[in-house]
């Protein structure tokens, strides 16, 4: 503000208390272009150098977009369910105390554990025409086996603890007082919850949502089990590419797996953008 | 009366957090709710608001019953120790807040919130966000918020404890000026005795759920009327007089009492007497003091305090006198007083560590409380170490940190001289009727028995048998559960079939017994009336799950009280002696066995 200040300079380290900035950000930054950026890089640099015509063939491909519509959607649609049962979850572990909670918080994280296959076919065994939950859905005319709705299914189970485990600790941090306060003043639960607990754990629910969205574009061993993989009806993008792969076609997988990293990237950037916005909306920016 | 409490008690786990708390706060007043922590202030705050529900009794606000109302239609204004501001909104969106719920156009709003912030003195910081306020700030928007809906009743938990001491008081006088100019009814929950004083009209002092006394600040600090209160509020020198009716003797001083607060204690009486620093005279020779002289003693500790000075002095090991409280610093030889003088006082007279001085008394004032000291008597040492591990009696003499003495007896010979001494404790085990009766006829009367490895007593059952005079027992009654955390019981035990007219007496008693114990030490008791055989209603009393300490008050001579000690509670001799038993004595001494 003073009219006096020196002129700002950039610099690479301001003088700190802290020790060893040199060795640790040479350290992150040799880490992250060793096991992120090179491999980035060189699936870039194939796609770069491939002739256009294949390019825009593989691209254009309608098996491709119908995959990537799946992929992308039931991603989103497994998001949004776990954003709100995952949020339920999360308050009933935060909230209350009950016997068997312990229990209940361990099994959370039970999907980052298992083999991603092994759920898969734990999920077949339930919800395929003869399984113990899909046979009663089945005399209902909904089949869940083969269809999108069992990769969603499949994907809601996979990123159940991305969402439970980013919003638990915004809600601990959460005063009660804040809760009573609003009570206090007129509010009813809903509008409690609405206007005051909402707002404040929203940039925790949406990072554990997008979490869970990204883990789910790129979720391969549960989903093929359960998802049938017809062509154009169940087919998700990673399993193209291992199809791909097998034909020896390596150009054309890493065409789509770039196209898939840009698609990521792109939409990731922006859910970052709002969140930005809304942590400084909740007044926790630094 | 602009809120009113009946009865209200709280318990977590069984364990009562507020215990039986009564009390009316007029419309406009200013009462500060003081403890320390863990005392059942916060708890009682929290159920007026709703926030906590509570187990039995009663709260109205403006006359309204509210006990079993939701906290959102109370509408009281409520404010947190850490302001619990909504920190997604900002300072106007917080404080309209409670209008935006009530459907307020947003014209009207907008008014509230400038009228609002001008008076917190925060005009232009509408469009801030909380994280961008300090501490003090965002207080100032928790009160304002709180106020917003025109609540008629504000309550304050702790508000400046999270702030430091020069914004805390700058803050204590805008939420002062605040409550005068809108008369809003307000209740403050804090702590700090300086902070009640500063704020209070009138001060309630919490002490394990209990609600001990209420009254203006300088009344309470004046004439408390127990040890707590004395202690808890200021500084204070808490020594054991002897009644020399109408003065009390304390060391060498013969101090007259102030004439509206007189104790009608008989002489020879122990009484608690409680002397404040600024009541302590300090010259260098005895003749040089104004005031009568409790005696000599040295500078131990001197304090420079600015405008005040602080002393500690030990007084020489021959002045006869005890402290009524247990001080970690009081090593066998004489006790240590606590003297404040102002900087003029100070000049005047200088002294210097290790000097010795003659001490003066201006003024004291006499506690009512019958519970003075604890006397063990058994026979050994070893005994007495384990009566004094008994959980009630430990318990009782850390809550009351009232000074206990011991006596070594031997079983068969002279009951000793039990004159002049405040609760005689004895073990129960092995007793009969008849070493009760001669105790309580041989000076002691106060006498409680307990068995060493006894529970701590949940609930406190009182019986006086129907001729017993009943003053003596209840001002003791109210000293001990003031001490412990129970929940105490006035019984009546009427024999079956009883005639309408001698239950309509028997209930009108136990009411009268409850508002005189009301009025006159502050304190509400539970009632019950019984029908049956008093012996085996009593006993079925105490035999409840949970522990019971029962109190008798008993009167009569020597042979009146036998008897009756026998035909009500005999039931509790002969056996190991499971239950603790608290008899107050109002009787004639035996001639032989009270003589020193």
């Amino acid at each position: 503000m003073s009219a006096g200040a020196a002129p700002r300079t950039w610099r690479l380290r301001e003088p700190s208390i802290l020790p060893g900035f040199g060795l640790t950000f040479g350290y992150s930054v040799a880490y992250l272009s060793l096991i992120v950026l090179l491999p980035l890089a060189a699936l870039a640099v194939s796609t770069l150098e491939a002739p256009l015509a294949k390019v825009v063939e593989t691209v254009t491909d309608p098996r491709l977009l119908a995959a990537l519509r799946l992929s992308f959607g039931t991603a989103a649609l497994a998001a949004l369910v776990n954003a709100v049962f995952g949020l339920v979850v999360a308050w009933v572990l935060t909230r209350y105390s009950f016997p068997g909670r312990r229990l209940l918080d361990a099994l959370i994280d039970l999907p980052f554990a298992l083999p991603t296959a092994v759920s898969g076919i734990a999920l077949v065994t339930v919800f395929s025409r003869e399984g113990w939950i899909g046979r009663f859905l089945e005399a209902q005319g909904i089949q869940v086996a083969y269809t999108w709705l069992g990769v969603t299914l499949a994907l809601t189970l996979i990123g159940v603890p991305f969402v439970v485990r980013t919003v638990q600790p915004a809600l601990m941090a959460l005063d009660p007082a804040v809760q009573e306060a609003a009570a206090s003043l007129g509010a009813s639960r809903w509008q409690a919850f609405r206007r005051v607990i909402l707002p404040t754990i929203m940039p925790a629910l949406l990072t554990g949502a997008t979490l869970a969205f990204a883990r789910g574009v790129g979720e391969y061993g549960s989903v093929i089990f359960i998802a049938g993989n017809l062509p154009m009806e169940t087919e998700i993008v990673p399993l193209l590419i291992i199809i791909k792969l097998e034909q020896f076609d390596y150009t054309g997988a890493a065409i789509i797996g770039f196209l898939m990293l840009t698609l990521s990237f792109v939409m990731l950037f922006f859910i970052n953008l709002i969140q930005a916005w809304q942590r400084r909306r909740a007044g926790m920016a630094g | 009366m602009s809120i009113q409490f009946e009865q209200v008690t709280k318990r977590y786990r069984g364990v009562p957090v507020v215990n039986d708390v009564s009390l009316e706060i007029a419309k406009g007043e200013f009462f500060v709710l003081l403890g320390p922590s863990g005392s059942g202030k916060s708890t009682l705050l929290r159920g007026v608001a709703g926030l906590t529900a509570i187990d039995h009794g009663r709260i109205s606000l403006q006359g309204r019953d509210v006990t079993f109302m939701n906290p959102r239609e109370r509408g009281v204004g409520f404010v947190f120790q850490h302001y619990a501001l909504f920190r997604n909104m900002t300072v106007g969106e917080n404080i309209e807040f409670a209008l935006d719920i009530r459907g307020v156009p947003a014209a009207r709003r907008r008014e509230r919130r400038k009228e609002l912030l001008k008076l917190v003195a925060l005009e232009g910081m509408d469009e801030r966000l909380p994280s961008q306020l300090s501490g003090g700030q965002q207080q100032r928007v928790a009160v304002a918020r709180a106020l917003a809906h025109e609540p008629e009743v504000l309550l304050l938990d702790e508000p400046f404890g999270a702030l430091d001491a020069k914004i805390r008081v700058e803050l204590r006088r805008t939420v002062r000026e605040v409550q005068r100019r809108l008369g809003t009814t307000t209740i403050l929950v804090t702590h700090d005795q300086e902070e009640a004083f500063a704020l209070a009209d009138r001060i309630g002092v919490m002490h394990m759920g209990r609600l001990l006394e209420t009254g203006r600040p300088e009344q309470l600090y004046r004439q408390p009327a127990t040890r707590f209160v004395a202690t808890f509020l200021g500084a204070a020198n808490v020594l054991l007089g002897e009644v020399t009716s109408p003065r009390v003797r304390l060391g060498s001083a013969l101090v007259s009492q102030p004439g509206h607060a007189r104790s009608d204690a008989a002489a020879g009486t122990e009484v608690v007497t409680v002397v404040r620093p600024e009541d302590l005279e300090v010259a260098g020779l005895k003749r040089d003091l104004m005031a009568p002289c409790l005696g000599e003693g040295t500078v131990v500790e001197t304090h420079f305090g600015g405008g005040t000075e602080r002393l500690f002095v030990q007084l020489a090991p021959s002045v006869s006198l005890r402290a009524a409280a247990r001080t970690d610093t009081q090593s066998g030889s004489g006790c240590i007083l606590e003297i404040t003088r102002t900087g003029a006082e100070a000049a005047s007279a200088p002294v210097r560590l290790g000097q010795s001085i003659a001490l003066g008394v201006r003024r004291i004032h006499v506690l009512p409380t019958p519970v003075s000291s604890f006397l063990f008597r058994a026979a050994t040492r070893e005994a007495v170490a384990e009566l004094r591990q008994s959980a009630l009696v430990a318990q009782l003499v850390q809550s009351t940190r009232a000074n206990s003495s011991e006596t070594i007896v031997s079983e068969e010979g002279p009951a000793g001289d039990l004159r002049n001494s405040g609760v005689v404790v004895i073990d129960s085990a092995g007793r009969s009727v008849a070493d009760l009766a001669d105790l309580l006829t041989g000076g002691a009367r106060r006498l409680l028995c307990v068995s060493r490895m006894g529970p701590l007593p949940r609930r406190v059952v009182i019986y006086c048998p129907d001729q017993a005079p009943q003053g003596e027992t209840m001002s003791l009654v109210a000293s001990l559960v003031r001490h412990i955390n129970a929940e105490a019981t006035f019984v009546t035990v009427l024999p079956e079939g009883a005639p309408t007219t001698a239950r309509t007496a028997a209930i009108r008693r136990l009411l009268d017994t409850r508002a005189e114990v009301r009025s006159s030490h502050g304190l509400d008791l539970r009632t019950e009336v019984l029908e049956g055989d008093s012996s085996a209603e009593l006993l079925a009393l105490v035999s409840g799950p949970e522990p019971a300490l029962l109190v008798m008050g008993m009167g009569g001579d020597r042979r009146a009280l036998e008897e009756s000690l026998s035909r009500e509670v005999g039931w509790m001799f002969g056996g190991d002696g499971q239950h603790p038993l608290l008899v107050a004595y109002d009787g004639p001494r035996s001639a032989q066995l009270g003589a020193p």
